[in-house]
């Protein structure tokens, strides 16, 4: 028959033993970067040993990466929350060729301000990312610090809205770390997000886009 | 007893830091994957006017059996016009086909002048057809980076609104170009054109005078055909008095009387302005369309009926007073 000492050290140990467990499968199931030791220089973000890393494989994985189609976008704001690095892989890119360079934009202004100014209450992006900047009367230029950005999507989807959608989210492949399985794409509703070759990896929607999804490509080498 | 109190603390401390670890790492994947989300921007209540009455009912509809239409119009019997890629079809003011015309091309716009002539924008170009079809004028284009979205005629000058170079063309009926109007010119107090989107429309609203919509700054402005500015009106608002979004109002046309029938995109709303500007009554509201619709093209016929084009239902809309509001006036 046990003491009362030797059953709370038990419920001790077995204590300790569980929080050990809890413990170790919240580290073994979080994701790791490992870009740094790849071989093939890759990030994929689902091993911790370059050396079992099966090169075909890599290479495989190497020749899509992770994209986000704004036709199917629906700016309900996930991408923010849902990617493994923070802030987010995505940010949002200005297609300039189709913007209107509106006082009034809609993806820089909240709805029902007053005054077309720059204080930080009439303004929509909740981390001051979307830039205005006065060119000639009535014309203003909208440009995006993407260290600020976040991914949210507020002024993309206010520019969709109100005005000619120049504004659109993208996986900014400087920053994306290309998981197997993208964790953004698992919570997206639209299913915006697939694989696309790696050689042309913006998709940026409307006309005059295209040399713009170049310029981005050769900014990452 | 002291032992036995802490070590009841003990374990109470131990399994409170492991219900929290536990907690941390669910509720977070819980946040992440839950349906709602604090980035999330909600312009829904930007739809609602609850306190708006409506003052039309809409008493017929009809589907063009076309893909993409751009354009609509009646003539001088009422019969209804709808442009669009590759066709152009005529409807009975009671919505049956008459006609189907093949085009070569994509009509943004569409006129019927009183000579009895088709006038449509190709995009780029001024085509005329006769009242059968026939194609009977094709004029040369003024440049390749046109968007034609407007053209009006009252027979002897044709005006045409280009949101491509942002600029209004005066043609007379043969096709010759005499002039610009309405590009910036402090010097005559003319503000210039802001046309951020491809919606840019024009309207002649009498001998001598028309309308044309300034939608970057958010006016309706009159001009004399020598290229006069004579007045504009107009405000900025998300209220129902006002024109919301980056550029509206998309598209206009002209009652009997001299009010204005306009259409707004971002915000989908139809609503009548009397002839100096003042809001009179609203004929739809963002409830009547589907959200995102924008391109809300307007006519109107003999009896003041209002002719919706409406290119993401595909269906030709038409609205006319209720009775409430024909009794009050």
């Amino acid at each position: 028959m046990p003491s009362r000492r030797e059953f709370i050290a038990k419920c001790v140990r077995g204590g300790l033993l569980t929080g050990l467990v809890v413990l170790g499968g919240t580290l073994m199931l979080r994701p790791r970067r490992d870009d740094e030791n790849c071989k093939f220089n890759f990030a994929c973000g689902s091993c911790s040993l370059s050396d079992s890393c099966n090169q075909a494989e890599a290479v495989s994985l190497r020749s899509t990466v992770w994209q986000l189609d704004p036709s199917k976008c629906i700016q309900c704001g996930r991408c923010a929350t849902a990617c493994v690095i923070t802030p987010s892989a995505v940010k949002c890119t200005h297609a300039y060729v189709m913007c209107g360079y509106c006082d009034l934009c809609g993806g820089y202004f909240k709805p029902e301000t007053k005054t077309l100014t720059t204080a930080a209450e009439n303004q929509l992006c909740p981390t001051n990312a979307l830039k205005r900047k006065f060119i000639e009367d009535p014309f203003y230029e909208y440009t995006v610090d993407e260290l600020l950005c976040i991914g949210c999507a507020k002024c993309v989807k206010g520019c969709d809205a109100f005005g000619n959608g120049s504004l659109q989210l993208q996986i900014r492949h400087n920053r994306c770390v290309n998981c197997n399985e993208c964790s953004i794409a698992r919570v997206c509703p639209s299913e915006a997000f697939s694989r696309v070759p790696a050689n042309k990896p913006y998709l940026l929607n409307g006309f005059g886009t295209e040399r713009l999804a170049n310029d981005k490509t050769q900014q990452e080498g | 007893m002291k032992h036995k109190i802490l070590i009841i603390a003990g374990l109470a401390l131990f399994f409170s830091v492991v219900t929290y670890i536990a907690h941390d790492l669910f509720s977070n994947s819980s946040v992440k994957y839950s349906k709602s989300n604090p980035y999330e921007y909600d312009i829904q209540h930007l739809n609602k006017f609850d306190s708006v009455s409506v003052s039309y009912n809409e008493n017929l509809a009809f589907r063009p059996q076309m893909l993409e239409m751009h354009g609509v119009a009646t003539d001088y019997s009422d019969r209804i016009y709808v442009a669009g890629n590759k066709f152009l079809e005529i409807f009975t003011k009671t919505g049956n086909l008459l006609k189907r015309i093949a085009l070569d091309g994509n009509a943004l716009c569409i006129t019927i002048d009183p000579d009895k002539n088709i006038l449509l924008g190709m995009e780029d170009r001024i085509e005329i057809l006769d009242m059968d079809g026939k194609l009977k004028e094709k004029w040369e284009p003024v440049s390749q980076s046109s968007i034609i979205t407007s053209i009006s005629s009252d027979g002897k000058n044709v005006f045409v609104a280009d949101a491509g170079l942002t600029s209004v063309y005066q043609y007379d009926i043969s096709g010759k170009l005499i002039g610009h109007i309405g590009d910036k010119d402090p010097h005559r107090g003319i503000p210039g054109f802001v046309v951020p989107s491809p919606y840019f429309d024009l309207g002649i609203s009498g001998i001598n005078e028309f309308w044309v919509a300034n939608p970057g700054r958010h006016l309706m402005e009159k001009f004399d055909f020598e290229g006069n500015l004579i007045k504009s009106w107009g405000i900025t608002s998300m209220e129902i008095e006002g024109f919301c979004g980056c550029c509206n109002p998309s598209h206009f046309t002209i009652l009997k009387d001299g009010s204005f029938v306009t259409s707004e995109k971002g915000i989908e709303r139809v609503k009548i302005y009397t002839s100096e500007g003042k809001l009179k009554c609203v004929v739809a509201l963002p409830q009547s369309f589907k959200e995102g619709t924008r391109g809300l093209d307007l006519c109107v016929d003999s009896k003041d009926r209002i002719i919706v084009l409406d290119p993401v239902k595909k269906m030709v809309r038409v609205f006319a007073p209720n009775i409430d509001s024909k009794n009050n006036n």
